[in-house]
């Protein structure tokens, strides 16, 4: 769905998210720079920033199909593991210079194992131990903090020594500095979709927000600051809607599932997804002496995570209930994948919650492509029935 | 309980059967009913991790997942629980052990804790089923404590986990009254060396040829002294007697009684819950035996180091994390899971591998490629099944069964 926004920015954005090796990932290796891809939201691209590199989040943007894939995950993997995994087995990431892993989920950390069995020849692959618990409120993050550090450290190390790069202090402080900016930019454009009529569609708030996945990021402040200046002097969509949605749950990368969406009549206005409004949830500590641990205390402790993170449970409550407040969320859609557990456990909890605080909610399983489905249309529409007459 | 093996009666693997029995309904897990109706403290952990603590604190304590076997599959109501979870709106694709233990829990019937333990392994499901602890309203007055296991198995992430476990001590004396007494500690920590060496040891019999017991005694001999009797004498002396037993048909070049083996394999995942619908039926059409699961797996077992308090606890992670099945093959990298395979394959003289793929085993399913590719490499015929090893209903035994007979003819061995 569009916003009818006429903005050059707009449309760069879109092209960025809509391919791999985009036109930014394109002029970087053309001038001679790497590029390091990273699984996921928890692996910290200051790092990669500071030594040189371009931060690529991985995504199966573009797959059809998983033909490759399937023989090395099979049908209970998950779907964005197995699209992005069968991306890398037909060539698509060959403009990577390495590929940091993290061990968050079961499926994606075998993607480790597998590029380097398939093997697909990245002259860096590194699997990221990331602590898995926030411990206890008295615990204030250690000893996970202490150890994801040296970890960073260890990889940090690793990069220097392979590529011949140095990543200093100063470096590490302006790349902190310039990921902030990104989250705080990030942070007013959903701001902006408090509205009761938003300047931008969910649609294109994704495609925005993908964008800053594969794009330097100086090059995306800059272009994301002249967006926002655009969408606040818009008089935002003129439209009725039924209800004002949250979607909850792991990577979209398909803008269609929100157009599905809004086309039935919702107005997602605000979401707690993997590429979504969790990537800009805080900031790293700029003013801190040892960047590293701000960076580990920031992944630790301070951002917002998924359920793979033992605690994150009640955390999402909150994010969840402030999000009712502040955007005036009448009904909250939990998608996922078959495959995820930790996702879909974390929906049993969810959805008697909301039920007893009276916020409708409907559990979507799905594909990680062809999300125009006619089932789940229904579905999407019955729920926006049921939720309609509350807003 | 006292059997000379030298001078074994004809069922002596039945009196050990029962006598193993009896470790069981001694144990914590075993007097579980007891502890509740007394108003003893329990701590509920979401694996099952350093029980060398919990002995030496005398501390009952159940490690959640668990009671999806004991009080669902095991008396015949996992089908039921497996159910009852999915109407609670969970995830679909999770173990159906863990489903019927997240079922239990949200229908009350598990255990009220005085303290939860969790740490961040095994897999996706087993760390879930920390959440659903976490934040059952019954029993938001337990104390609780989250932990940490690195992916990585070097001396400074076991450092990591033990310091970790040195914090629990304090924990656990507050929420449970409990005190711990460090020479106890020591006394079960040396019992339970001697019980991992001679489970090792137990477990390297069985590579014998012919197999001189079935795989299910691999994991019986596990559960005895990790589950039913961990660090007490007389779990070691049962496992004696079980070894020396064992050892003497090996000697006798004794195989399982009835069964002349012609095909040696291994069920390379957890023994499912209706083995007796399957392996006997192997047995008795193709003579095709097996030998070792992933439980009965003769992994390395660390000594605990019971010089310092912080040696004691590395050494206990150790252990956690590169002795203890699952945890070794799941919590850690592709090539330790394939690489086990591949040990079991030639230790134990196997003629074929077969990978059941429970439906709950991500990390193994993103495997096979891998683990296939080796016994390609290494010229044995290999089987992918896809089963779930808890609730047959996903696919029946007959099934599997028609599966393995068919690889067992086309890969040669059933005309051998």
């Amino acid at each position: 769905m569009r916003s009818g926004i006429q903005s050059p920015v707009y449309d760069k954005f879109a092209q960025l998210a809509g391919t791999l090796l985009n036109p930014s990932v394109e002029e970087w290796k053309q001038q001679g720079r790497r590029v390091m891809g990273y699984f996921c939201l928890f692996i910290p691209e200051e790092l990669f920033i500071a030594a040189g590199f371009l931060p690529f989040r991985m995504r199966g943007i573009g797959s059809c199909g998983t033909a490759q894939a399937d023989a090395y995950f099979d049908s209970k993997n998950c779907y964005f593991v197995r699209h992005c995994f069968d991306q890398a087995l037909t060539g698509q990431y060959h403009f990577l210079d390495g590929l940091v892993v993290g061990t968050g989920c079961d499926h994606i950390r075998r993607i480790y194992d597998n590029w380097q069995h398939a093997p697909l020849k990245t002259p860096l692959l590194h699997l990221l131990n990331h602590p898995r618990t926030m411990g206890t409120p008295e615990m204030q993050g250690e000893p996970m903090i202490s150890y994801y550090r040296a970890q960073l450290a260890r990889l940090k190390e690793r990069i220097e020594n392979e590529f011949g790069v140095e990543v200093t202090v100063p470096r590490m402080r302006k790349a902190i500095k310039l990921c902030n900016e990104t989250r705080r930019l990030q942070r007013q454009l959903y701001e902006l979709r408090k509205a009761d009529h938003p300047p931008i569609t969910a649609a294109e708030t994704a495609l925005v927000m993908l964008a800053g996945t594969s794009a330097p990021k100086e090059q995306y402040n800059n272009d994301l600051r002249v967006l926002l200046a655009e969408l606040v002097a818009s008089p935002g969509i003129k439209r009725d809607y039924k209800a004002r949605l949250m979607i909850v749950g792991p990577a979209i990368e398909d803008p269609n599932f929100y157009d599905l969406i809004e086309r039935g009549g919702g107005c997602v206005v605000v979401d707690d997804t993997c590429f979504g409004a969790r990537t800009g949830s805080a900031v790293v500590d700029e003013m801190s002496e040892d960047p590293l641990r701000a960076i580990a205390k920031f992944h630790v402790l301070d951002t917002v995570f998924c359920p793979k993170i033992n605690g994150a449970h009640v955390q999402r409550i909150k994010v969840i209930a402030d999000a009712i407040q502040d955007y005036r969320v009448g009904g909250i859609i939990g998608q996922g994948y078959v495959a995820c557990d930790p996702w879909g456990t974390s929906y049993a909890l969810l959805g008697p919650h909301l039920k007893a605080a009276g916020t409708p909610f409907l559990r979507l399983d799905r594909e990680y492509v062809s999300t125009e489905s006619g089932q789940l249309q229904t579905r999407i529409q019955a729920f926006l029935e049921t939720v309609g007459g509350q807003v | 309980m006292n059997i000379n093996p030298m001078d074994q009666p004809v069922d002596v693997y039945k009196q050990l059967k029962a006598d193993f029995a009896d470790l069981n309904a001694n144990s914590f897990q075993g007097k579980m009913t007891e502890y509740v109706k007394a108003g003893t403290p329990i701590v509920a952990c979401n694996d099952d991790f350093f029980p060398e603590l919990f002995a030496a604190l005398d501390l009952p304590y159940y490690f959640t997942v668990r009671q999806g076997l004991e009080g669902a599959f095991h008396v015949g109501k996992g089908p039921e629980a497996v159910d009852g979870y999915n109407e609670l709106g969970g995830s679909s694709s999770l173990c159906s052990l863990q489903k019927a233990a997240a079922y239990l829990l949200a229908r009350g019937l598990l255990p009220q804790p005085a303290a939860i333990v969790m740490t961040s392994t095994s897999c996706d499901g087993q760390t879930a089923v920390n959440e659903q602890m976490s934040n059952y309203k019954p029993w938001a007055a337990a104390a609780k404590i989250s932990l940490d296991a690195s992916f990585e198995k070097d001396e400074a992430s076991m450092v990591y986990l033990g310091r970790q476990w040195l914090q629990v001590i304090p924990f656990l004396e507050r929420a449970t009254g409990r005190k711990l007494d460090w020479d106890r500690f020591k006394e079960v920590c040396e019992e339970s060396n001697r019980q991992c060496e001679l489970l090792f040891e137990f477990q390297e019999l069985r590579r014998a040829k012919p197999s001189p017991v079935r795989a299910e005694w691999g994991f019986i001999a596990y559960m005895g002294v990790r589950w039913a009797a961990c660090g007490k004498i007389e779990g070691t002396a049962w496992l004696e007697r079980l070894f020396a037993t064992t050892e003497q048909r090996v000697k006798d070049k004794k195989g399982i009684d009835g069964i002349t083996e012609k095909i040696r394999y291994s069920w390379f995942d957890i023994l499912p819950c209706w083995s007796d619908k399957l392996f006997p039926r192997l047995e008795q059409t193709f003579g095709a035996v097996n030998l070792v699961d992933l439980y009965g797996y003769n992994a390395p077992w660390p000594v605990i180091d019971t010089s310092t308090k912080e040696s004691i606890f590395t050494s206990l992670a150790k252990r956690f994390l590169i002795g203890n099945p699952m945890t070794r093959q799941i919590f850690s990298l592709s090539s330790v899971y394939a690489g086990d395979a591949a040990h079991i394959a030639k230790n134990f003289r196997c003629d074929a591998m077969i990978m059941p793929s429970h439906v709950g085993h991500k990390d193994g399913a993103a495997s096979h490629k891998i683990v296939k590719d080796m016994f390609r490499d290494l010229g044995l015929p290999f089987l992918v099944v896809g089963c779930d090893v808890f609730d047959e209903r996903y696919m029946t035994p007959d099934v599997v069964f028609d599966k393995i007979a068919a690889f067992f003819e086309a890969s040669g061995l059933a005309n051998e």
